[in-house]
């Protein structure tokens, strides 16, 4: 049989529909085109392709299941090594992980491994009748700081091992950034509270309202509450701005701040509760996949113009590729190589009382040109003097990457945190602190799902060694 | 869920709670805030911690009705429960090496003020206290602050109660009269922490003020709270939640934080109205 050349392409709402509403954008393989796109899969000796996954999923073994139709099979293979198919399948940036190392992918595309992984969960949650069973308890109590992806895998894992789990979450629902940072049309949110019941199946105490650092601290945690080790994923904290004037106009946001009105306090519901800025034109800077979801919900928020503003070029985007795609499909207008100076305000010299004074107006940017490589690695770039220009707009978004949260490393006595405020581990996942190991973002700053996901079954497995040999 | 255990009306629109929350009953200190959210719908807002029970492990909070949210917690009754509430949040009033203050409380401002000035009284600091109200039907707390102050100074901006006039009119006397506060502190509405500011840089008294922007998650995740510091090495902006609540009041640039407190005021008095008119329906229904 001849091979494809071509990955099957993922069936989509249309641009021009779903730029209008939050229901999920890519709809899922069909399990006629899945087994097609399965059996694409060579299944070489050397699985490359395993090796490119953060939490090394056995994939040539989960698709031959999937080439067979055993989609239950193929399930329990990623399920062994993965705690969120269902949420990976959708947000991992397969093209430089599993996907980039893909036999196939040398003379054709990949095999669309992502896009099997979610069809492979998505069959599960929807046909699969058992629940997980916890096993026996084996006596030990652990604490999880944090609900996101690295928080619920490091819990999974050790749960699945018989420790009794206990995750706090500052915010009033689990998830983390998967249900704050990431929008509806990307995953939807059922999906991530589906994983969370997972873990409540397999007795995770999920406490909700609880900050540590403030509410509780990681030395009560141990002296009081009887946990004998502590994983922090508390994530990414604060929001970075520029430090350009106008950054506290009446329509600036933090990316995180605007998702978050959006996606967790769901504003973007008709007649919500908690309110949010619709409409008009608007201004994401950033060009990572926060910046992407930033533009897409402005849009589906019912804005008339959306521009991402990027120092660099389309080659150095940080986003993954399905999103920037997506995003210029439904018409986000993409001004490269432009950085802001100025973020301009509404001033009525003539009545002090305009209600429009004080509100974003515009955002004054310059042109960029890319010189030689910096320590990134990326062509580094440089402002075009007197290229200065103004783009008129409403609101000014900005998605430029976040710095850890200082409320634990403040509360906390011993424990060693770098030049950018993360936590420093060891190759065991383990902090300056005895029985404290830590992960994600809050180690190495904003980074993906999975490799937050991959940090917590490390700690997982180095938390389960330290604590059966003490 | 979290359970009202007494709720107390202290005047029309102005309401005390006090809520089962044994954790941050044991934790909050004074100067420090809350989040709740009434229902599952609503919305995250910030309220000053009024005072704790730890044996109890309750957090009396007190609230003035201005907004649908508000509006909504004042209906909810004694024995009923809040969806949310966690804290506490942000960093207590720093009282070391404070001897002598003066506490200058606003309105509902003053719900937060009481437990500062409690504070001072109980490390033995001398406290002078000035609380001032619109009207006589919105002064609260007098009863409490009288019996933590060495000197009380109730005024209402139109004279039906206490004195006839604004917090700085006590405050001016006393300074220009050469009294020496180790520290103001001052805790209200944006435009009064403003001028009680400027009153106390005439005088060259050192000055913190209590700031309560708008915020979701008051962990510095959003970011909605910063504002502007005008330091020596020029402006530095700080999240409230994280950095604050308290800021020295000659840095903070209250011009824009009063625009940024406006940012969705059409939008805050549109609900409050709808929120009015469905209570208002279920009354006459």
């Amino acid at each position: 049989m001849a091979l494809d050349p071509k990955k099957h392409e993922m069936p989509s709402q249309d641009p021009q529909v779903r730029a209008h509403n939050f229901s999920e954008v890519a709809l899922g393989y069909t399990e006629e085109i899945a087994i097609a796109e399965a059996q694409r899969c060579l299944n070489c000796k050397n699985k490359p392709c395993v090796a490119g996954c953060p939490v090394n999923v056995n994939i040539p073994d989960f698709i031959m299941k999937a080439k067979e139709g055993d989609w239950e099979g193929a399930y329990q293979i990623i399920n062994a090594t993965s705690t969120l198919p269902a949420v990976c399948g959708r947000v991992c940036p397969q093209e430089t992980q599993c996907e980039a190392k893909c036999t196939m992918g040398i003379k054709f595309e990949p095999v669309g491994i992502g896009r099997l992984e979610r069809f492979a969960a998505d069959w599960h949650n929807a046909n699969a009748t058992e629940k997980a069973v916890a096993p026996e308890s084996n006596g030990h109590k652990v604490a999880i700081v944090g609900s996101g992806p690295a928080g619920l895998t490091c819990a999974g894992d050790l749960a699945k091992k018989g420790y009794k789990v206990t995750v706090y979450e500052a915010l009033h629902t689990a998830g983390g950034v998967l249900v704050y940072g990431i929008p509806e049309f990307r995953l939807p949110k059922a999906i991530v509270a589906r994983e969370v019941e997972g873990l409540k199946d397999l007795d995770v105490d999920i406490e909700t309202n609880v900050i540590i650092g403030k509410t509780l601290t990681v030395d009560e945690l141990f002296d009081e509450m009887g946990f004998e080790a502590v994983f922090i994923g508390s994530g990414a904290g604060l929001p970075m701005f520029m430090n350009i004037p106008g950054e506290s106009l009446k329509g600036v946001f933090s990316a995180n701040e605007y998702l978050t009105r959006s996606n967790l306090m769901k504003a973007y519901l008709d007649d919500p509760k908690t309110p949010i800025m619709k409409g008009g034109k608007v201004a994401v800077v950033g060009g990572g996949n926060v910046a992407m979801d930033a533009a897409r919900t402005a849009l589906r928020l019912g804005a008339e113009h959306v521009y991402i503003v990027y120092r660099r070029s389309m080659e150095e985007l940080p986003a993954r590729k399905e999103e920037v795609e997506h995003a210029i499909e439904e018409g986000i207008d993409f001004r490269l190589l432009n950085n802001p100076v100025e973020i301009l305000g509404y001033n009525n010299p003539d009545d002090p009382r305009d209600p429009k004074n004080g509100f974003v107006k515009g955002i004054r940017c310059i042109k960029m040109e890319l010189g030689e490589p910096d320590a990134s690695g990326r062509r580094r770039p440089i402002p075009v003097e007197g290229s200065e220009f103004e783009l008129d707009v409403d609101a000014v978004i900005m998605a430029l990457g976040t710095r850890p949260n200082p409320l634990i490393k403040n509360t906390t006595k011993g424990l060693e945190v770098n030049r950018k405020g993360g936590f420093v581990v060891n190759e065991d996942g383990l902090t300056s602190r005895e029985a404290v190991y830590a992960g994600g973002d809050a180690v190495t700053g904003a980074a993906t799902v999975i490799s937050a996901m991959g940090a917590g079954k490390l700690a997982a497995a180095s938390i389960d060694k330290y604590l059966s040999s003490k | 869920m979290y359970k009202v255990v007494r709720r107390k009306a202290l005047r029309p629109t102005v309401t005390q709670l006090e809520i089962e929350a044994p954790l941050v009953a044991r934790k909050a200190k004074p100067g420090q805030f809350i989040i709740l959210r009434v229902n599952e719908e609503g919305e995250r807002i910030p309220l000053t911690v009024a005072g704790v029970n730890p044996e109890e492990g309750t957090v009396k909070i007190i609230f003035q009705v201005v907004g649908a949210t508000t509006e909504l917690l004042n209906h909810v009754p004694e024995g009923g429960y809040l969806q949310d509430f966690v804290g506490p949040l942000g960093n207590p009033t720093e009282t070391e090496g404070i001897k002598k203050v003066c506490i200058v409380g606003g309105g509902v401002g003053c719900a937060i003020a009481m437990p500062v000035a409690q504070e001072f009284h109980r490390i033995g600091a001398e406290v002078t206290s000035i609380i001032g109200f619109r009207s006589e039907d919105l002064v609260i707390l007098e009863e409490e602050f009288n019996e933590c102050s060495d000197t009380l100074y109730v005024m209402t901006d139109d004279g039906s109660y206490g004195r006839h006039g604004n917090v700085t009119v006590p405050l001016e006397e006393m300074l220009a009269a050469g009294e020496k506060f180790d520290m103001i502190i001052t805790i209200g509405p944006l435009i009064m922490m403003k001028f009680v500011t400027l009153t106390a840089k005439k005088y060259d008294a050192p000055i913190t003020v209590s700031m309560s922007p708008i915020m979701i998650d008051g962990t510095g995740m959003c970011g909605g709270c910063r504002l502007t510091l005008n330091t020596e090495e020029g402006p530095v902006m700080k999240f409230a939640c994280v950095d604050g609540p308290d800021f020295n009041g000659y840095e903070v640039d209250f011009d824009e934080a009063i625009s940024r407190g406006r940012m969705y005021f059409e939008y805050e008095r549109h609900a409050h109205e709808a929120t009015c008119n469905l209570f208002k329906q279920a009354e006459n229904a």
